[in-house]
């Protein structure tokens, strides 16, 4: 089997190189090229329990907004959360987070299965709603394990203990003095948080959080071990 | 650090947030003159005591309004911008 490497693809990660330094692995997950495992090590599911970093920018994700945006995605059997910074898993395994009154951040489930967000960005919208594309606007890393929460406190106001910040919760707020929006969405039965920030500044976030993950033994993870971690029930 | 309350994301840091001026109701377009508009859009009162002024918490670009004693620099109260814009302004035409 040929080996798969970023530029085979048209859509790429702006940390590719970050991956290619560290022996990345990748793999095909629907229509994105995502790291499947890093080095030869079989370790990462287990390190990744207590503390790991995933890239996941190149699976789909959008976003709608306006005044009626909300209305519109119901009507399109989306199940919307009922209050602004809370997010809800659809029944094929996309997340709906609502930012605010008029704001709706959609992402795909980590294997792609979801034609959620295909079928929405294809639908005509009605006024006062607006599409608000985030796939190349925003990248998508996920940060899991026990000590995350603990990594977190050094570099994030926001206290993201899993007692104080439940399954599902939604923080926007500043991450190394980054503007992120922090979405808590367990992997089985571990901890894990979605980060989402500017695009430009995705180089940047990923070395803050590795440095601050450093001292906890964080290790980077490829989609492999994520779904090692979902799987447990 | 100061702390704020969002009216949407709750407590955060006073570091997230960029203040944006004094809040001032605005004149009629229709009848106001070059010079009252000028005021409106580019004087502040800079008063002492309590004003109600601008804030946007950075990290979602969501703008709100606070009450605040600019002389204890206590804040009163936070609230969202829909208190006072809850209805649509429609500009008219310019009919020159």
């Amino acid at each position: 089997m040929t080996e798969l490497t970023p530029d085979q693809t048209a859509r790429r990660s702006p940390l590719y190189r970050r991956h290619q330094a560290l022996n990345a692995q990748f793999e095909m997950v629907g229509d994105a090229l995502l790291v499947s495992r890093y080095g030869n090590t079989s370790m990462e599911p287990r390190l990744a329990i207590s503390l790991g970093l995933a890239d996941l920018s190149t699976l789909p994700r959008t976003g709608f907004k306006g005044p009626e945006a909300p209305h519109w995605a119901a009507s399109q059997a989306v199940q919307l959360p009922e209050q602004p910074n809370t997010a809800v898993t659809q029944a094929d395994g996309s997340l709906v987070a609502k930012l605010s009154h008029q704001e709706l951040l959609i992402v795909s489930d980590v294997e792609a299965d979801s034609s959620l967000i295909t079928r929405l960005n294809q639908q005509d919208l009605p006024a006062q709603t607006y599409s608000l594309p985030r796939a190349d606007s925003h990248c998508w890393l996920a940060v899991t394990g026990l000590l995350a929460p603990e990594m977190f406190s050094k570099i994030c106001g926001v206290d993201l203990r899993t007692h104080k910040f439940a399954q599902g919760q939604i923080a926007q707020t500043s991450v190394a003095k980054i503007n992120t929006v922090i979405v808590r969405h367990d992997l089985g039965t571990t901890p894990c948080f979605y980060v989402f920030s500017d695009v430009a500044s995705t180089e940047f976030l990923w070395d803050c959080l590795l440095d601050a993950m450093e001292e906890h033994q964080g290790v980077t993870i490829g989609v492999a071990a994520i779904r090692s971690l979902a799987a447990v029930e | 650090m100061k702390l704020l309350t969002c009216p949407l994301n709750g407590q955060r840091n006073i570091s997230e947030f960029t203040y944006g001026g004094e809040y001032h109701p605005m004149p009629d377009p229709n009848s106001t003159d070059s010079r009252q508009w000028a005021e409106h859009v580019f004087f502040h009162d800079n008063a002492a005591g309590v004003v109600t002024e601008w804030w946007c918490h950075t990290a979602s670009s969501f703008w709100f309004l606070a009450e605040r004693n600019t002389i204890t620099d206590q804040v009163i109260r936070t609230f969202e911008a829909s208190e006072i814009f809850n209805q649509r302004i429609d500009f008219a035409e310019n009919q020159q």
